[in-house]
């Protein structure tokens, strides 16, 4: 019987192992946690031992919804319901009472303690992909995967699950937005500048006696992102994606975001909470805008109402759009213009193979920092080096 | 105490937990750990640690978190008025103040974290909406929960008589470091389930019909499916149902339009008020889902 074979140290150390291929953080000292939680817990009430290295192994909220399974699939793999076949690596079986059973005999506080295995913690160490070694395990089958690489999956073919890489991969471009100065001094020649106000208010505790001045700190800032989605007829089938991308922004950055096609309206209230009704609630703001695809008006619209006193040196100006426009072709290198005047820059995301070349885009190409393809998540991971 | 008279007791102090969260309260007591709880608004977050220092008998230290947060107001401050007020006072006598004399506890105010470490008495520590508080704040929190002391420089490291019992609650509006979920046990929160939250509204107001109880625990909780801005959270419930236990109420009207005064209670905001209207609120008394595309199509 397989639990007979392995120790109680050493399945830990497998769902451990389980645990952190499925991105969780468990490390020694939750390992050793999970070891003093079993040997704490009566044997009669083992079965609350999930609640209690949920506890230990759970981070945030991501976790806690994907325990359930990892801890069912493995200490109750007979109770899986439905065919999963798991390829890669599998690990051995065992009852999870017998294994908090077997590990207070071995550990309890009668018999001498001793120091948890070196093979134990060699598991815990080891990469995910180590095997314990038992005769009648089933062996991993080589490295390959038949899960789709998610990198080169067009965007139209995303799962619901995806969607969390996407979140991670916006918080990954949310890191490299750098902060910048607000405002560039000129070194001063007495050194620190005194905070006159401040320090007057600081010194109001200590009787009007100015113990603790306070020195002027340069503000830095993070960027502002704006995201302009088109939302027309030729984007039909790249908008509901661009969305989603766009909302990835809206938790990551606190970005706005703005769909257009002949009118330019605000969404970023609508893509704050998740909501299976947000497409629909976006097909009704945008319902009554009539076909073509105006982009000039709607960056008129954009930096003289919604964004006049957000756009500076510090917004980005993110375009989601093929680049077709109903406008006359110099409007957009006009509006552009005035956009860039504010400081801000605009990058146009495009989900063609090559850059918009519209007669229109031609007039507008110096206007814009730079052009990024996007239509799968791996466009939006390379652009992550150039989105700062 | 073991997990379940740990339940019972928190029970007797009005607050109903559910297996697992008293498991992990257990757990967090035995290794002596803080316990990172998380959830949405109105889950019950901060009411179990009212709930633990009521049921424990133990004092309740609380530390509200908000941005710009320091460490004058967490953790302690000297008392510059009364130390100037000693120097003034020794410039009249010929003895000098030495200047340990001035930083000793006597000129120290404690502020909650201190409070909690150098507390007499085993005591429960709250700190609430670690999420509004600054990354800094985060950092220097890492040295209280890891080894439950505070270093004041002028004095040393202070350590705590008794390791306290800590609660910590977090909205999720930031992403907390990795450093400080480490040090801590983790429990999501969810809204309590029809049966639990029956309970809880029983325990809170026993006179209400019981009728009346259950039918708006389950209007609540339907109403929770609705795509809402701001979902309804027990202290919500227990408003609502106050409430109608006041006007006198023994069941839910089937008239909705009786109902639309109070639902203030329940919806706080504009565009929430605004979605269900009286007709909603009939179908949600009723408990029929919203008509959908299809079903409409059927029907036609």
């Amino acid at each position: 019987m397989r639990v007979a074979a392995a120790s109680p140290l050493e399945s830990i150390a497998g769902f451990a192992a389980l645990l952190r291929d499925h991105g969780l953080k468990v490390g020694i000292a939750e390992q050793q946690a999970f070891v003093q939680a079993a040997l704490l817990m009566p044997v009669e009430r083992a079965a609350k031992l999930d609640a209690a290295w949920r506890a230990i192994a759970c981070q945030d909220a991501r976790d806690w919804r994907r325990w359930p399974e990892l801890f069912e699939r493995y200490w109750h793999p007979q109770r899986l319901k439905g065919g999963i076949r798991v390829s890669g690596q599998t690990r051995p079986q065992r009852d999870l009472r017998q294994v908090v059973q077997t590990l207070q005999e071995s550990l309890g506080d009668s018999a001498p303690r001793r120091e948890p295995s070196s093979r134990a913690l060699d598991t815990a160490l080891d990469v995910p992909g180590y095997e314990l070694a038992e005769s009648d395990t089933p062996r991993a089958q080589g490295g390959a995967s038949r899960t789709e690489a998610l990198h080169d999956k067009s965007l139209s073919e995303w799962l619901p699950q995806d969607l969390a890489q996407l979140d991670l991969l916006a918080e990954r471009i949310a890191r490299r937005l750098r902060e910048r100065l607000t405002r560039r001094w000129r070194d001063h020649a007495r050194g620190a500048r005194l905070d006159v106000r401040r320090t007057l208010r600081a010194s109001l505790k200590t009787g009007g006696l100015p113990l603790a001045p306070v020195w002027r700190r340069p503000r830095r800032e993070r960027p502002r992102v704006f995201i302009l989605v088109d939302v027309s007829r030729s984007m039909e089938t790249h908008a509901q994606l661009f969305l989603r991308i766009a909302r990835a922004f809206v938790l990551a950055v606190n970005a706005r975001v703005f769909v257009f096609h002949t009118r330019l309206a605000e969404i970023t209230t609508l893509l704050q909470r998740d909501s299976a009704t947000v497409q629909e609630k976006v097909n009704a703001v945008t319902a009554g805008f009539g076909g073509g695809t105006r982009i000039a008006t709607s960056l008129a619209d954009f930096h003289g109402v919604h964004a006049r006193a957000q756009l500076n040196r510090s917004a980005r100006v993110w375009v989601l759009s093929d680049g077709f426009d109903a406008d006359e072709p110099e409007r957009l290198a006009e509006e552009l213009a005035a956009v860039r005047r504010r400081g801000a820059q605009v990058t146009w995301f495009h989900p063609s193979e090559r850059r918009p070349a519209s007669t229109a885009m031609q007039a507008a190409l110096p206007l814009i920092s730079r052009f990024v393809r996007l239509n799968s998540l791996r466009d939006l991971a390379s652009a992550a080096d150039v989105l700062h | 105490m073991d997990d379940q008279a740990l339940r019972e007791s928190l029970h007797r102090a009005g607050y109903i937990a559910d297996e697992g969260l008293a498991t992990t309260l257990w757990l967090a007591s035995e290794l002596q750990r803080p316990l990172l709880l998380e959830g949405d608004a109105g889950v019950g977050k901060t009411a179990l640690a009212l709930a633990l220092a009521k049921s424990h008998g133990r004092r309740l230290v609380r530390l509200q978190c908000h941005e710009g947060l320091d460490l004058a107001q967490a953790a302690y401050e000297w008392n510059y008025g009364r130390q100037l007020l000693a120097i003034r006072l020794h410039e009249t006598t010929t003895e000098r103040v030495a200047e340990s004399d001035l930083f000793s506890r006597e000129y120290l105010l404690e502020r909650p974290l201190l409070t909690a470490i150098s507390s007499e008495q085993p005591c429960v520590l709250l700190i609430d909406e670690i999420d509004r508080a600054d990354e800094a704040f985060e950092a220097f929190l890492l040295e209280v929960l890891a080894d439950y002391q505070i270093t004041v420089p002028e004095l040393g490291t202070l350590t705590a008589r008794h390791v306290p019992m800590v609660l910590l609650t977090s909205n999720g509006t930031r992403e907390l470091s990795d450093a400080l979920r480490r040090r801590c046990l983790y429990h999501w929160l969810d809204y309590p389930t029809l049966a639990r939250e029956i309970a809880i509204v029983r325990s809170t107001l026993p006179l209400a019909e019981s009728a009346l109880v259950e039918q708006a625990v389950a209007f609540v909780q339907r109403l929770r499916r609705e795509d809402l801005g701001k979902t309804p959270g027990v202290a919500e419930t227990l408003d609502w149902v106050r409430a109608l236990h006041r006007m006198k109420m023994a069941a839910l009207p089937d008239d909705p339009h009786a109902l639309m005064a109070t639902l203030g209670c329940l919806l706080k905001t504009r565009e929430d008020r605004f979605q269900v209207g009286p007709e909603r609120v009939r179908q949600l008394i009723e408990g029929r889902r919203s008509t959908g595309v299809a079903e409409k199509a059927g029907a036609a």
